[in-house]
């Protein structure tokens, strides 16, 4: 079946199996995106579908027909900026799970204004870092929440 | 997971034609259990053009359409609300808001999730569901029938009413499935309680021998959270039905002393 969405802004379109799920229709086309529980739980998937965060891994490419899919590539600008809150904070080490936090992060900032620091906490939850232990991820949020006033 | 059709219902008619049609159709709130599941289907059923993901007040109540997701759910005034925000506090504990914009309000109750926090909330909360085509039922009762059903839900409604309300999930971790829930609401007009406990390794159930205490007017919490023990409880790999049942015992008796304070 033939589905169109945006992806970062441009118009594309997929001929996929039915029961096919986002990520693995656009992991040969998006660099950025990784395959981690390939189960709901990691967050390692995460896109914005219409500038929501969510998973790609369980997420049915037949549902976002008419859709706006953005990952890490769409937001470039931001993902510097996060990216250059990480460095400074010690706030990654492999680095699998950045492009995943860039999304989400920017998520939050869309989505509240001033938040707090459980609310930040709450929005991170599903996001899974092995290396960092978290702290000094919270920390780069922040500092980029921070820049942003 | 291989499904040989994707179909966009254009009616509540022509879905419900559909999933009469063949054992293997089924109707898609937000997918999340396909890949779990991991069965071959033939036709998944899209409900998303009719107007099912709508929050709205009608006549004193609320009614939360099927496709409405958890974040949705989580983020309603409407719901922060009624019972002191019993649901949308229950949704907001699932997972991460990853998962609660694709996971369904409509996907959790129909499937009679045992660990879902919602189902738990709801059933305190006296929730009724509207199924196509038969109309409405209790949701206490639809968790008392055998097996998921073969119709379509539509709704989940709750009444608007500011009973006061506590909820409590014990997980080994955040994003664990919970090894209990329980969800009290107390009626300060009519001093009445509503209790349900949920992951018990089986599906949220109304307390129903706490309930009969309080009605008869004990008010010892200690003495009331015990009758919870004649619950049942199962094992699982994530807890013993022992260590679940002192949970349930001391979460209502902590419920029952928020809710009366």
């Amino acid at each position: 079946m033939l589905v169109k969405f945006k992806l970062n802004g441009l118009d594309v379109k997929y001929d996929i199996e039915p029961g096919e799920f986002l990520l693995d229709t656009l992991k040969e086309d998006v660099k950025s995106l990784k395959k981690g529980c390939d189960g709901s739980a990691c967050g390692v998937c995460t896109v914005l579908l219409d500038g929501k965060p969510v998973l790609s891994c369980s997420l049915l490419t037949a549902k976002c027909d008419g859709h706006e899919i953005t990952t890490v590539e769409g937001i470039q600008d931001v993902a510097e900026k996060v990216a250059e809150c990480f460095g400074k904070e010690g706030a990654d080490q492999c680095g699998y799970c950045n492009s995943a936090f860039a999304l989400i992060i920017y998520a939050l900032s869309k989505e509240y204004k001033n938040p707090t620091d459980e609310e930040i906490k709450r929005f991170l939850v599903g996001n899974l870092c092995r290396c960092t232990g978290y702290q000094s991820q919270f920390l780069a949020v922040k500092r980029y929440l921070g820049g942003l006033k | 997971m291989k499904v040989k059709e994707y179909v966009k219902a254009k009616s509540l008619e022509e879905a419900y034609s559909l999933l009469k049609a063949n054992p293997l159709n089924r109707v898609v709130g937000g997918g999340l259990w396909l890949k779990k599941g991991n069965m071959d289907l033939n036709m998944l059923i899209d409900l998303s053009g009719l107007g099912l993901d709508k929050i709205e007040e009608k006549d004193g109540f609320i009614e939360i359409g099927a496709l409405v997701t958890l974040r949705e759910v989580e983020k309603s005034e409407l719901l922060q609300e009624a019972f002191h925000s019993l649901v949308s506090k229950a949704a907001g504990l699932v997972m991460g808001p990853a998962f609660r914009n694709i996971a369904t309000i409509g996907g959790s109750v129909a499937g009679k999730l045992a660990f879902s926090d919602v189902i738990t909330a709801l059933l305190a909360c006296n929730a009724s569901l509207r199924f196509y085509p038969s109309g409405e039922k209790s949701l206490e009762e639809y968790l008392k029938e055998p097996g998921l059903s073969k119709e379509i839900l539509t709704h989940i409604i709750v009444k608007q009413c500011h009973r006061l309300s506590f909820y409590k999930r014990v997980g080994l971790t955040e994003l664990d499935y919970p090894i209990i829930s329980v969800a009290i609401t107390h009626c300060v007009k009519h001093d009445k309680y509503t209790v349900a406990v949920g992951s018990r390794a089986g599906v949220a159930a109304l307390a129903e021998d706490v309930m009969k205490a309080l009605e008869a007017g004990e008010r010892d919490f200690e003495k009331v959270a015990k009758e919870v023990l004649k619950m049942k409880f199962n094992d699982s790999l994530a807890s013993k039905a022992e260590y679940r049942a002192h949970l349930a015992e001391v979460y209502v008796r902590r419920g029952l002393e928020e809710v009366s304070k």
